[in-house]
């Protein structure tokens, strides 16, 4: 395989977990709940298991090597026994399940017969018990995006880990509010790679889900992962992008990361390298003298050094396929999740200070030769242990190009290293939970559940409120489409108006400095039914708003603040009478074509006051009875 | 013929039909589309309608023979098996301690008859799950018997008090038992009496958090048992379980004041009215209390018979008085009654308490209250009782009064004996003072 088969070649499987919506956790009673104290914690270390087809599984014993023991802070207000794995789990939450079920029928996926609830082994310590209670309930299935048929692989009900707070060299701290919060996983078949298409999906996956109604809103309740492969090649998981418009730069950087890889391993076919064979050697004493000071920093420590040969690699470790690619930034990256702070290597000796001959010495003491590359890998001595075997893997992987990798997307859009991928034999059955029958009356009951399909709300919202296409898609965003509907219906106030004021408003003002926290539903509804009721103008809205948000006021403080009440119709009526009184002659002269300097005249007394729409018409309606009389 | 086990009724027929067995690669058509994933065992409460599918990711997935079309083999497959690596070897000048295993969840494995966790059958599985035994101990894993401990019964004790006897005379320097934490209380009161005098460490262990998960406590107690076994200073026999909730420290609670007072909790297990034997740390022993006997005491002669026709009884209000009645018809020769408060039961249940006793039968009382010392001379019930020749057993447990009467029992030769036997405080199962502030 060749870095010829451009783009096209990219695939990306999107997995997305979606927060439930529900008044309690899946397996406990425990309400859905973000704790902001933590009165009590304890600590545990997990151990890897087996599973059920035996063997062990490579990530965790990864995990396991890194030893690192867990501290859980935990609030009653949010998590119980089951979350501190002091109790055996209640029985699944009958809401969740329904929300999935639903989730799989919104996506066109298939139901499956019987519910099995598996564990997923996890110790990296976000699971108190060691694992994730998880099952499918839909499998396969597709749906359309712009045409395009996208597969459905699984819909799966899982429960939530818990929120990592902060770690360190020995210990991570987690709490317990988070965990057994229940989600629906979806993960898609692969689509083409191109950037947009693939946010395109998400957009659509995440309106699907939320038309079910059952799904959490805020920030942090929907996390994306992607599959992201060459054509046949190993699949690299990413996993969290928070923001959808990270989606395209998350593809595009794992597309250089990976055709840049594929480069590397192919130069090393031309040089003949078909396998490497690394070796290592502790060089802390002949590194005593160095002049570099990161290798310095850590001998002084306590620390040791070890020298990773890597036959083949000399000058290949620093060489940059594509921008910011490069085979020692992959090992570096192993290195930084394995507790050390980086590799030093040797096509970078002279810029981190090993002189020409400190080179030689080591080479000379390691047997070197140039075409070789050297990795120094510095620290305390047990973690420079346990890292190594690793790095020497990922080295010794350049020749095939990508390695299957758990990666984590960053906020600027770009992916670093966490763990080696999870092999399948990480589940076996979770064995205090029956398994659960989805039986025909339960199918039949769930038909009368599935939402209306979010295209046809929007395209519904457009055509009985003669909506643009932008404001229906932004109501139906927004989760206020039914808010809208009723004050649509409620007031005296163009649909479209509402729309504006309920979704793009508060937006425009916080560009201006208003937090939008100020501007809630409630005093968006609140400005709406002023201008329904004739209290205010529509163009008074903005101002109005301004006013409630940044100065703390009520909308109606806000209207006699600002001064845009409007005049009420008796006053209307009481200045135009005065108006056609004063100008008597005018109109006598004139008649109707005195509509317009009069008009101006009662709006000029009224200070703009007045909704233009009412004085004119009772304007309009006065002056013909004047003209009307007269002419008779 | 091909391995089924678990299948039957229409999924049976469905399998056999497709002439698969467990751990074949299935593909199946259903009515959207095709599912290839392994075939895993069912459980034998499942009915028989699904076939259960491991599919490539590793989940299962239940499906409904009569919704599908065909079923092909695809692959032969491996059946489940567990792979254990050998143990490390253990460094040198250790002490030499045997771990019996009896069953219960320090080593388990998923059982494929009811998906529910079931003990492990191979001695060597109890070591490879916790390698770090080689650092603190030579250990010496043995399987004595495997049942869930609700099924533990007095010749079972005998059992394992012969076992130890015999361990003692091997050298040993101290015992592990892993047992269910069910009984886990009632065989380490049953070992405080068959084996006093007993000149090492023997230490019962359990685990309430099954070992096929990752967060299992059993590890950490198993740890701290076999190093106390092997390194402490005092003899005995003592429980060792979790001392609250994190994994830091192990409690070591004495064999015949030992309760489970949690149904899932780690720190279960709980020492009614006295104070801690000793507490294990990370790095050892943190606390010894100073009223343990001492390592390699002299007289060992264990006595490891009991008597199995002893009931255990919960008075409650309005229970029948001819429940006794019926008990004593069994043949049964000892009873101890968990009267409420300072030992009471009502009016009739004291009139064939006396029957029983005029029957030659060994009656004694304890308190429900579980805290606290029963005392008959306060009030007109407890006079009653006395008169009709119950034996008041002070703050002894419930069910250590039980383990204590089939012991005696099964030791004396005479009722007048026995009586003697069971108000002498033979291994530290009554206390003479207690205090307020204790736990409750």
């Amino acid at each position: 395989m060749t870095s010829q088969l451009a783009a096209d070649g990219i695939r990306v499987g999107l997995e997305v977990h979606q927060q439930l919506a529900s008044t309690a956790k899946l397996f406990c009673s425990c309400p859905v709940i973000k704790s902001e104290e933590f009165p009590y914690h304890f600590e545990r270390k997990l151990r890897p298991a087996q599973s059920e087809l035996g063997g062990t599984d490579p990530a965790a014993l990864f995990e396991f090597s890194k030893a690192k023991s867990n501290l859980y802070l935990w609030n009653p207000e949010s998590s119980c026994l089951v979350e501190a794995d002091e109790e055996p789990p209640h029985p699944l939450n009958g809401e969740g399940l329904e929300s999935a079920m639903l989730a799989a029928k919104t996506l066109g996926s298939n139901l499956v017969d019987e519910v099995h609830v598996m564990r997923k082994i996890v110790i990296d310590g976000s699971n108190t018990s060691g694992f994730q209670r998880t099952a499918v309930v839909g499998l396969g299935g597709s749906f359309r995006v712009d045409g395009t048929q996208v597969g459905v692989q699984s819909v799966t009900l899982e429960e939530d880990a818990a929120r990592i707070l902060g770690e360190d060299e020995s210990s991570r701290r987690f709490a317990l509010d988070r965990l057994g919060v229940a989600l629906v996983e979806v993960a898609l078949d692969p689509v083409p790679g191109d950037p947009e298409f693939v946010a395109k999906v998400a957009l659509h996956l995440g309106r699907a889900l939320r038309s079910t109604g059952r799904v959490a809103r805020g920030l942090g309740t929907i996390r994306q992962d992607l599959n992201v492969s060459l054509m046949g090649g190993k699949v690299v998981e990413v996993k969290g992008v928070q923001k959808l418009n990270l989606l395209p730069k998350v593809v595009e950087y794992e597309k250089k990361r990976q055709l840049g890889l594929i480069r590397i391993s192919e130069k090393l076919g031309e040089r003949g390298v078909r396998r490497i064979k690394c070796r290592a050697r502790n060089v802390t004493k002949v590194m005593g003298g160095t002049a570099s000071k990161v290798a310095r920093r850590e001998l002084v420590d306590g620390g040791k050094v070890v020298a990773v040969v890597a036959p083949g690699l000399g000058g290949l470790i620093g060489w940059e396929p594509y921008p910011d690619v490069r085979l020692g930034k992959e090992v570096a990256e192993v290195a930084r999740a394995n507790s050390l702070g980086g590799i030093i290597h040797s096509d970078e000796f002279r810029r981190q200070g090993l002189s020409e001959a400190e080179e030689a010495r080591l080479r000379a003491e390691l047997q070197s030769e140039v075409a070789d590359a050297i990795i120094l890998v510095a620290g305390r001595p047990p973690m420079v242990d346990r890292c190594v075997p690793l790095l020497i893997a990922r080295l010794e992987e350049a020749v095939s190009g990508v390695p299957a990798e758990t990666r984590a997307a960053t906020e600027a859009g770009e992916t670093r290293y966490m763990r080696p991928r999870p092999g399948s034999q990480r589940m076996y059955p979770e064995t205090d939970i029956p398994d659960i029958t989805i039986t025909a009356s339960r199918r039949a009951e769930l038909a009368g559940k599935v939402p209306e399909d979010w295209q046809a709300k929007v395209a519904r919202l457009q055509r009985e409120y003669s909506l643009s296409e932008d404001l229906a898609i932004k109501i139906y965003d927004s989760d206020l489409s039914v808010e809208f509907e009723d004050l649509s219906r409620e007031l005296n106030v163009e649909p479209s108006v509402v729309a504006s004021v309920l979704v793009d408003l508060p937006s425009r003002l916080a560009r201006e400095g208003v937090p939008e926290s100020a501007l809630g539903l409630e005093v968006l509804s609140e400005v709406l039914r002023a201008v329904g009721s004739g209290r205010t103008a529509k163009e008074a809205v903005p101002d109005i708003l301004k006013a409630a948000g940044s100065r703390g006021l009520s909308v109606s403080e806000a209207i006699n603040a600002l001064g845009v009440q409007l005049a009420g119709e008796s006053q209307v009526r009481g200045v135009v009478d005065s108006v056609l009184q004063k100008h008597r002659h005018v109109i006598e002269e004139k008649g109707d074509a005195s509509f317009s300097l009069l008009m101006g005249e009662v709006m000029k007394e009224l200070r703009g006051k007045a909704d233009g729409a009412v004085v004119s018409k009772i304007l309009r309606e006065r002056l013909t009875e004047l003209t009307g009389k007269k002419a008779t | 013929m091909e391995d089924l086990a678990g299948y039957k009724g229409g999924s049976l027929n469905f399998l056999k039909k497709a002439r698969a067995s467990i751990g074949d690669v299935l593909e199946v058509e259903t009515s959207w589309g095709v599912v290839s994933g392994t075939l895993v065992p069912r459980y034998v409460y499942g009915d028989g309608d699904h076939v259960v599918l491991k599919l490539h990711s590793g989940y299962n997935v239940g499906l409904d023979v009569s919704g599908l079309k065909s079923a092909r083999v695809k692959a032969k497959g491996e059946k489940p098996s567990f792979s254990v690596s050998p143990p490390p070897r253990p460094s040198k000048g250790l002490p030499r301690v045997l771990i019996i295993g009896t069953g219960g969840t320090i080593a388990s494995r998923i059982d494929y008859r009811t998906g529910a966790v079931h003990p492990a059958v191979s001695s060597a599985d109890l070591h490879s799950l916790v390698p770090e035994l080689s650092g603190v101990a030579k250990v010496q894993p043995e399987i004595l018997f495997n049942v869930f401990s609700e099924n533990v019964r007095p010749s079972h004790w005998t059992k394992i008090a012969q076992r130890v006897r015999k361990a003692v005379e091997e050298g040993s320097d101290g015992v592990v038992i892993t047992h269910g934490t069910d009984t886990l209380g009632y065989t380490a009161a049953a070992l405080s009496f068959a084996l006093q005098g007993v000149p090492v460490p023997v230490i019962l262990v359990g685990a309430q958090r099954s070992s096929d998960r990752p967060s299992s406590d059993g590890p950490i107690n198993l740890i701290a048992g076999v190093s106390a076994a092997g390194t402490a200073g005092f003899a005995g026999v003592y429980v060792a379980m979790h001392l609250g909730e994190s994994d830091d420290k192990v409690a070591l609670h004495r064999g015949t004041r030992v309760r489970k007072n949690h149904t899932s909790r780690r720190d279960a297990f709980v020492s009614v009215g006295v104070p801690l034997a000793a507490v294990w740390g990370k790095s050892g022993s943190e606390y010894v209390s100073e009223d343990l006997p001492k390592r390699g005491s002299s007289s060992f002669a264990p006595r490891t018979k009991f008597e199995e026709k002893v009931a255990l009884m919960k008075f409650y209000p309005s229970m029948p008085a001819s429940l006794i009645k019926a008990v004593r018809k069994l043949g049964t020769r000892g009873m101890v009654i968990e009267g409420t408060g300072l030992g009471h039961v009502s009016k009739g249940v004291v009139k064939e308490l006396g029957l029983f006793i005029d029957a030659g039968g060994l009656a004694c009382m304890t308190s429900q209250c579980i805290g606290g010392r029963v005392d008959l001379n306060v009030y007109d019930t407890g006079r009653d009782l006395l008169h009709a020749g119950v034996l008041p057993l002070d703050d002894m447990l419930g069910e250590t009064a039980l383990v204590k009467v089939m012991w005696v029992l099964g030791n004396s030769h005479s009722l007048g004996k026995a009586k003697e036997m069971m108000v002498a405080n033979l291994a530290g199962e009554t206390t003479s003072r207690s205090f307020p502030g204790e736990p409750l």
